[in-house]
């Protein structure tokens, strides 16, 4: 059979992953928790998990009106669409300039916007431009993160994430998505992000990817990709596995990012996190996930689960 | 749970199997209309020669296994008069000094073989007078009267029945005399035992005349075999009919027909001893051509009468009951349960990607309802204005809807562009054309925008490509006539696409596409496998 090696290896395939995990284990009632990042926010701030502040919720056009002066009092921020998916429509901002009267606002690839530059990309947000479903949405102007020092010789332009797939409340499978210039310093691999896969005991990268292909140094620093181990390790699988608990879905991707000052905090959730892991940690999803149903019902708490990963993965 | 499934997808694929079957073996049902594909288009040309003041020249007439349509004749000035008589149609025009008149016929015939397989015997002593002419033996030479004797005599001798006299000279004319367009007596003939088509049509038609059962000469034509193909020129050929058990019986002694006559032939007219002299060279020429219509057209008339005549279920739940403009629409919603199988095979099973989930049918259905390659001209223009345009007014910060509204209006402005440029958009479907952009405008342009500029121009072309590729499969669907016709007459097989969407729906195995995707694991893990 034409695919007997992708089942030899235990690679999940998207009709698989759909049909045998997400439907089975997601419920339709709670995607709105992790597709609308309000109420991810929401929900977190009641958990005590920590995620980026929003500053402002834009939910209409009229309050696009005084943005200015709402604006003018930050330093930096990130525009994003509260229903986006794969970063689309997410702008970051990283030094609000004021010349007199005018402000003006530089982007993390140095690109110069003015205010109603800002205004129109917001209204396309509010129009579902960027919206999962093609729905109105609105807009969350969000506290902008600062990239953790370690990252420095591995990444180009903007932050790093930490992509955990969570299946159970137990995390199975976990990457670290490194900008690059081609991806116009996003953690995004469709956009060409470096895919590094992380062991899962040790936070170290095992392997890496740009666009299904394997490299081993940053295409834009030129640093040994290998090198990498994650600090808080154990709290970044501890946060995913609580996610779990504080959203209720069985298979989801959460996606982490280290700040300097706050350690591991909650970046978004996603309830069709991609495949593309598989290939960053060139290793197959199916036997771990399998191995987490063999388990049964186990009524363990996030920090057990975690623990349980890390000895077992 | 899964045994419900697997219940409910086995009735889904099998019900509407048996269903077939019962209307095929049970009530002995057709499961699609025949098809009617013997129409021809008939034109004749018939000029004058100089000096004749009037011509008259015979025309085809409806009859068994022949009907005609779409009939038309032109003369230039002349008047043209028509007789109708029992054997044919006559024109009669009058030719004015010292010009060439024309007369052309165009008609759209449509046959159907004879075939009279019974003819029981016939000792019919009187025939009504009408039948005078086609009893009246013509005067013979003596050498040729003699030589006839001779051959009565020697076959006929002691035949009681006109039926059996009859076949008895079919056989002789048919098997014992050779085609040879030399000899051209009947004397002649019968000492040879060589003759033209026209002398054994002449043969047979003294023999059966002098049996006294009713017998005429057919002039008729034979229709090319091949579609398309450069015929050599159409002449008049000859065949005998006589009048048996109260109907005429086609019998063809120069191709050994009997009782039959296929319908690659078709009769201009039926008694050629009235029009011998008309069709004679030096008082006409004519030429004939004859086409296969382009129509590829089902019989449904017929199949109604058909599943009507039932008596069953059937005949109370089929389409062929609705009004005739929602069995056009049906016969096109039909067919997109199919387009969604080949879409579900292609997304789930191939892992073709494409923009939004039903936009390929949606496609399909414009192609349908204008033309392929006018279709995807408009669409891939639609889709670079818009992605232009986009362009221009991003630079406008306009708020969306607005924005869209005036893509939304560049591309009606694109529709009369087209209409103006075009001579001929009669075959683009008025009703549906408006529509059907808008949809695709709305729908599509915006997020083809985005999607260049989030995910680069290699992936979107991939969807747009995709789509385009998924539009095209649906729109070859709709090529298949039969497959039309089958889903029009056999509604039920909606059920069977439903159990195979659910079979295709309840796959977890990979998709083709996830083999390129994870090659790269597969090789780099393979390596790595190797090291160890």
């Amino acid at each position: 059979m034409i695919f007997s090696e992708l089942k030899e290896l235990g690679i999940l395939g998207i009709n698989n992953r759909v049909g045998r995990y997400i439907l089975r284990h997601n419920k339709r009632a709670n995607y709105p928790l992790v597709d609308n990042k309000v109420l991810t926010a929401e929900r977190a701030r009641a958990w005590g998990i920590a995620t980026p502040e929003n500053y402002y919720i834009i939910e209409n056009y009229g309050t696009l009106k005084n943005l200015g002066a709402k604006l003018e009092k930050l330093d930096s921020f990130v525009i994003k669409p509260a229903k986006g998916s794969q970063g689309n429509g997410i702008i970051v901002i990283k030094e609000v300039i004021r010349e007199g009267e005018k402000i003006f606002f530089r982007r993390s690839n140095d690109k110069i916007m003015d205010i109603d530059e800002i205004k129109h990309h917001l209204s396309g947000i509010l129009s579902g431009l960027y919206s999962l479903s093609g729905q109105s949405d609105i807009a969350i102007i969000q506290a902008k993160i600062d990239k953790h020092p370690i990252f420095d010789q591995y990444s180009f332009g903007g932050i790093p994430d930490i992509r955990v797939i969570v299946f159970m409340g137990f995390p199975v499978m976990s990457m670290v998505r490194l900008p690059t210039k081609a991806s116009d310093g996003r953690a995004n691999l469709h956009q060409g992000a470096i895919g590094a896969g992380l062991d899962l005991s040790t936070g170290h990268t095992n392997n890496a990817v740009i666009r299904n292909q394997v490299i081993t140094h940053h295409p834009d620093t030129g640093h040994e990709l290998s090198g990498l181990k994650l600090p808080f390790w154990r709290e970044i699988l501890e946060l995913s596995a609580r996610c779990y608990d504080m959203v209720g879905l069985g298979y989801l991707g959460a996606d982490i990012v280290l700040t300097p000052d706050q350690g591991p905090i909650i970046l978004e959730l996603n309830a069709r996190p991609g495949l593309g892991i598989q290939i960053a940690n060139l290793a197959g999803l199916v036997p771990r996930l399998e191995k987490i149903q063999s388990l049964g019902d186990q009524d363990l708490m996030a920090k057990e689960r975690a623990h349980f990963s890390m000895t077992h993965f | 749970m899964k045994r419900i499934i697997f219940y409910i997808t086995a009735f889904l694929l099998l019900f509407p199997i048996g269903l077939l079957l019962y209307k095929s073996q049970v009530l002995q049902l057709a499961l699609v209309p025949q098809k009617v594909d013997d129409v021809w288009n008939f034109h004749l040309t018939v000029k004058s020669r100089d000096g004749e003041a009037q011509s008259s020249f015979p025309l085809p007439r409806a009859g068994l296994g022949m009907r005609i349509s779409d009939e038309k004749i032109k003369s230039n000035d002349a008047k043209v008069f028509l007789d109708t008589n029992d054997d044919s149609l006559m024109a009669t025009w009058s030719n004015k000094e010292n010009t060439k008149n024309r007369l052309t016929y165009t008609a759209k015939v449509d046959l159907k073989t004879i075939n009279i397989k019974q003819i029981p015997r016939d000792n019919t002593q009187s025939y009504p007078k009408e039948f005078d002419r086609y009893l009246k033996v013509p005067e013979l030479l003596a050498d040729d009267e003699a030589s006839i004797k001779n051959l009565e005599s020697a076959i006929l001798e002691g035949t009681e029945d006109k039926t059996s006299a009859i076949r008895k000279i079919y056989y002789y004319v048919e098997e014992e005399i050779q085609r040879n367009t030399e000899v051209k007596t009947i004397h002649g003939t019968l000492t040879t035992g060589k003759g033209s088509p026209l002398i054994k049509a002449r043969l047979f038609n003294i023999m059966a005349k002098r049996r006294e059962v009713p017998s005429r000469i057919v002039v008729m034509i034979r229709l090319p075999e091949k579609r398309n193909s450069e015929a050599s020129k159409i002449r008049f050929t000859f065949a005998n009919e006589v009048y048996l058990n109260n109907r005429w019986v086609p019998i063809d002694t120069n191709r050994g027909f009997f009782g039959k006559r296929p319908d690659s032939f078709m009769v201009v007219h039926r008694n050629y001893e009235e029009i011998e002299k008309l069709i004679s060279k030096n008082k006409v020429s004519y030429s004939i051509q004859v086409e296969r219509a382009l129509i590829n057209k089902y019989n449904k008339k017929d199949f109604k009468k058909e599943v009507l005549r039932s008596d069953s279920f059937f005949s109370r739940f089929n389409l062929y009951r609705l009004p005739l403009p929602l069995q056009a629409m049906f016969t096109t919603i039909l067919l997109i349960p199919v387009g969604t199988l080949v879409l579900a095979l292609a997304r789930n099973i191939i892992g073709i990607p494409t923009f939004g989930i039903f936009t390929p049918i949606l496609l399909t259905l414009f192609f349908k309802e204008t033309s392929f390659g006018f279709g995807m001209l408009f669409f891939l223009t639609v889709v670079a204005i818009g992605i232009g345009e986009r362009y221009v007014l991003d630079k406008f910060h306009l708020l969306a809807v607005p924005r869209l509204s005036i893509i939304l209006i560049l591309v009606i402005m694109l529709m009369i562009v087209y209409s103006f440029s075009s001579a001929d958009l009669s075959f683009v479907s008025q009703k549906h054309l408006a529509f059907f952009p808008i949809v695709i405008v709305t729908t599509n342009i915006e997020r083809l925008s985005i999607m260049i500029a989030e995910e680069g121009i290699v992936n979107t072309l991939k969807t747009l490509l995709g789509t385009l590729v998924i539009a095209s499969l649906g729109y070859s669907l709709y090529s298949i006539s039969a497959l039309e016709m089958f889903m029009f007459s056999n509604p039920e097989l909606l059920l069977t696409i439903m159990g195979l969407l659910i079979l295709i729906g309840k796959y977890k195995g990979y998709r083709l596409s996830e083999l390129i995707r994870f090659q790269d694991l597969v090789r780099q893990k393979k390596k790595f496998e190797g090291l160890k």
